[in-house]
């Protein structure tokens, strides 16, 4: 050895000399299926100790991050965001992180299986051969119109395939429904661009350039439409690279501080349902210093002092955005409110300017009508009660836990003769179903997914396997089109797709022409560079127009229930539609606001809770006109004092041992009221509150700060 | 200040940070860091390396909330460090960061007890990884067993990989080529890594800014983490 390079330095040189460098890999066209091969054959792109770090799309929200597996020897074992990716820019929330959890979960369905009686939980396995022939049965012999698919929130390659299945067979459409999706009010608020913007779909807010910044319970740091790439624009208004831009100031109207809201600076806590008023009365002062506003004042519960300070603020600046949050969309008066919001946004002049609302050009792939309506969702409950409904597919949702209990999902069910279900873990749904044919965890499977609800640019975000599917499961979409293949000569030919690549491949192949993000006239060469770079984007934005509604007036909001309280049910920050109550990590994580982990909460303000005589760990039963849960008091500081707010996520009777048993479920308080957009009205129901003098201890991180116990107050 | 090389440190902009943890779950997927359960996690023996002290201040309607990502502060002079009988607790020389050392560790607990930042968590019990959960684990990291004290490592697996891809190039680290676990996840960009010793990184250029401060810094423990305020 030199006196330079010890020996030990010498040993790590030659270890790293060949494969120094961390490459992106995309499967190549070759490399469509892997296979497990022996240790002494290693696959492509597998070196002992060495990682191999694939691009894909993460599915536990409808947003799309584009994330960045890192793979060693097979087994992934980390997740990055794809800095490349529009929506993530390299970074990910922690449902994402913990999304290797829901991979190598020990409670997973790990093969296709059928009970013959519904709920008894007495599955017993079939193959796929079996499981194809009662999928090919129950598409030739159900009438088309008494066929159903319910898939999930996201816009992705299984909705495509499935809306062209139920075309070519004459099926009433597929509808995409989520709990997040129905907690931001997605519906409400397409419908309500549709009216203001006259584009239908989901608007992109510039939060990143604005200066002033009106969010009316838009909780982008917990689960809004987008919220790594909203959270990003937050850290980019606070504090920008750009000189000339002042630091961002955000002000938040909610009834409850969120996690949002606890980063914004003025938190302004309103009426739940005057949020629609409020906006239209910053609309009035935009244009008349002079206009009268104690109307509004008084419906939310604020002083005409401070919303005029506000609306100085607001007008002042040069670039200035609202935010419609879904809480303000979800009361009765919730369609008028966000075209109040939007409105507000047309009056600002911000309408495709830096900071301010802007639409992307969604990719050429596939028809994207928007998420369900709860109306409709209704619509299919109403069929399935009448009998209408033969034979229900269900995919990525858990609607007997994601749906309020009011609606009767559950005893609908009993209508429907089978229950195909294609759920990766056994869920509260799934449990109930006929068949299970577990579909892939997103790691192991292939797929796209559009995205526009947030991030820079409009995506077709890619999904590849990063591993090898752990157990016996198999693509739905293989399912479905193997079954299809089976229908006759007559049928088939309609869905003229091999299998799933296939099928991906020939919608990918739609974007050779688009250009953009990047261009290759080959489609195999265009497929690979898509799988590598994690999607394609295109920077084109569409044009807004918009016009503030004629005769938009907000009318005041209607409650459900006599309750001396306003319910606000708000989806968990980590949990999000329920689905990551089994993985462990998401469960550990403090809520950031409570630091409560492995529970469930009421969150009630201190002054009302000393007058009902209630500490801390009291159990109380929250009581609407529908339904009662009971959940533990968090004496929670900053919330109006006539409000009480439960997450929702928590209170799973299934979904394997991390899940079961934990908290409550708040969507069993809802009524079935709907706003005009027919969605619905979840933070209109008044509850009351009644006290069990039972106690139980939360789980609450918050005990350690200082030392052991020391500093809590 | 001390000799000048490779002196990694941390910068934390509070005003960017929202208190979303997403760092505090990375940072546990990163460094094999087990889930305790609702029993362990109400007894205080949850495992987290990071945590974000929330804070109220005012009373409602007047109240705020304060989050501050607070973990090993990788102290210059950590009080850790001199009452650990086995010299488990050591100071690299090489990084100039704090580093356990599983196994001379005994689990006597005087380093928790000497950490005015009470950085450190102990391992109570032989912590379960139900297959296959244990397939992510990642092999870079040490998974740790009862009775051993463990705290951040600034991911010094991710330091020494970037240092060492750097070598076999034959060039520097480059600044922002090595981030931990919590600065890369980090959606709001709050957390940046970097090399104190370099005045042109991004961390020396942001933590000469006004806002900058460093927690118990009049302990005399010279905190390798440096704090931007607030401007809320």
């Amino acid at each position: 050895m030199s006196d330079t390079l010890s020996r030990r330095d010498f040993l790590k040189l030659a270890t790293l000399g060949s494969a120094a460098a961390a490459a992106l890999t995309g499967c190549g066209t070759a490399a469509r299926y892997v296979k497990r091969q022996p240790y002494s054959d290693m696959p492509e792109y597998t070196l002992p100790g060495q990682s191999t770090f694939y691009a894909t799309t993460c599915q536990d929200c409808a947003a799309g991050c584009g994330l960045i597996v890192r793979t060693v020897e097979g087994r992934a074992l980390k997740v990055e965001g794809n800095p490349n990716h529009p929506v993530s820019r390299g970074r990910t929330c922690a449902r994402a992180q913990a999304a290797l959890q829901g991979l190598y979960n020990p409670d997973r369905v790990i093969g296709p299986q059928m009970q013959a009686q519904r709920g008894s939980g007495a599955f017993g396995p079939i193959n796929w051969e079996t499981a194809i022939t009662v999928v090919k049965d129950a598409l030739q012999k159900t009438p088309p119109a008494e066929i159903a698919f319910l898939t999930g929130l996201a816009p992705d390659h299984v909705f495509d395939l499935v809306s062209e299945l139920t075309a070519a067979l004459g099926a009433p459409p597929p509808l995409r429904y989520g709990a997040l999706g129905m907690f931001e009010a997605r519906h409400t608020l397409a419908q309500a661009a549709a009216a203001v913007f006259g584009t239908p779909g989901l608007p992109v807010f510039d939060l990143a350039g604005a200066q002033v910044v009106f969010s009316f319970g838009a909780n982008f740091a917990e689960t809004w439409l987008s919220p790594v790439a909203y959270q990003r624009a937050f850290g980019e208004m606070r504090q920008t690279q750009d000189p000339l831009h002042s630091r961002g100031y955000l002000v938040q109207f909610e009834a409850r501080m969120s996690l949002t809201a606890a980063s914004a600076d003025e938190w302004v806590p309103v009426t739940p349902g005057s949020e629609g008023i409020l906006a239209q009365a910053f609309a009035r002062l935009l244009v008349d210093p002079a206009a009268d506003i104690a109307a509004a004042a008084q419906a939310a519960g604020v002083s005409e002092e401070r919303l005029l300070r506000l609306a100085g603020i607001f007008a002042r600046a040069e670039r200035k955005l609202a935010l419609p949050g879904g809480a303000a969309l979800a009361q009765s008066n919730g369609l008028e409110t966000a075209q109040a919001i939007l409105a507000l946004n047309v009056l600002a002049g911000n309408l495709g300017q830096p900071g301010g609302v802007q639409f992307w050009l969604a990719p050429a792939v596939g028809q994207d009508g928007g998420a369900a309506s709860f109306g409709e969702i209704k619509d299919l409950v109403d069929r399935m009660n009448k009998g209408q409904v033969k034979t229900l597919f269900i995919h990525g949702v858990n609607p007997l836990f994601e749906l309020p209990q009011a609606l009767g999902f559950a005893q609908a069910l009993e209508n429907v003769s089978q229950v195909i279900s294609f759920a990766s873990f056994f869920n509260e749904t799934a449990a109930q179903s006929n068949y299970l044919l577990p579909d892939h965890t997103p790691f192991e499977a292939w797929g796209y997914q559009r995205t526009s609800s947030g991030g820079e640019q409009g995506t077709l975000s890619s999904i590849q396997p990063v591993v090898t599917p752990l157990y016996d499961t198999k693509s739905s979409v293989d399912v479905l089109l193997a079954a299809f293949q089976l229908l006759g000569d007559e049928t088939a030919p309609r869905l003229p797709y091999r299998d799933e690549v296939a099928y991906l491949q020939q919608a990918v192949a739609k974007l050779v022409q688009q250009g953009a993000s990047f261009t290759s006239n080959d489609p195999a060469l265009f497929w690979t560079q898509w799988l590598q770079q994690g999607g394609w984007w295109s920077s084109a934005a569409a044009a807004v127009n918009g016009a503030v509604p004629p005769g938009l007036t907000v009318p005041p909001p209607e409650y459900h229930g006599a309750g001396e309280f306003y319910l606000l049910p708000f989806p968990h920050p980590h949990l999000g539609d329920g689905a990551g109550a089994n993985r462990p990590w998401l469960q550990e994580t403090p809520d950031p606001m409570t630091t409560v982990m492995w529970d469930s909460w009421v969150e009630i303000n201190p002054q009302t809770a000393d007058r009902l005589g209630l500490k801390d760990d009291d159990v109380v039963q929250v009581v609407s006109p529908v339904g009662s849960v009971n959940a533990v008091v968090y004496r929670y500081p900053a919330i109006r004092p006539d409000t009480v707010a439960i997450p929702f996520g928590q209170g799973h009777t299934e979904l394997g041992r991390y899940a079961q048993g934990r908290g409550a479920n708040p969507l069993d308080l809802l009524s079935l009221r709907r706003n005009a957009a027919g969605d619905l009205a979840f933070a209109a129901v008044k509850v009351d509150l009644r006290p069990t003098g039972l106690t139980r201890k939360l789980a609450r991180f918050e005990d350690r700060v200082g030392v052991y116990g020391d500093g809590k107050k | 200040m001390e000799e000048s090389h490779g002196k990694w440190g941390m910068v934390i902009d509070l005003d960017r940070c929202n208190g979303c943890q997403a760092c505090v779950t990375a940072c546990s997927l990163e460094n094999n860091i087990p889930a305790t359960g609702y029993d362990n996690a109400s007894y205080g023996r949850g495992m987290h390396w990071m945590r974000i002290i929330r804070t109220w201040e005012g009373e409602y309607p007047d109240i705020k909330a304060n989050f501050q990502p607070v973990m090993c502060q990788q102290c210059g002079r950590a009080p850790c460090e001199p009452v650990c009988p086995v010299f488990a607790t050591q100071h690299s020389q090489a990084e100039e960061i704090n580093l356990q050392v599983y196994n001379r560790c005994i689990g006597t607990r005087y380093c928790a007890n000497n950490c005015p930042y009470t950085a450190r968590v102990f391992n109570w019990f032989d912590w379960e990884h139900p297959e296959p959960m244990n397939y992510y684990l990642n092999p870079d990291v040490t998974v740790r067993g009862r009775g051993v004290m463990e705290k951040c490592t600034f991911c010094v697996q991710r330091i020494r990989r970037g240092e060492e891809t750097a070598k076999a190039q034959g060039r520097g680290v480059q600044d922002g080529e090595v981030q931990p676990a919590c600065a890369q996840v980090c959606p709001t960009n709050a957390i940046v890594f970097g090399d104190f010793s370099d005045p042109e990184s991004r961390v020396s250029q942001l933590a000469s800014t006004q806002r900058s401060a460093r927690l118990e810094e009049s302990l005399g423990t010279q905190p390798r983490v440096v704090y931007l305020q607030s401007l809320l």
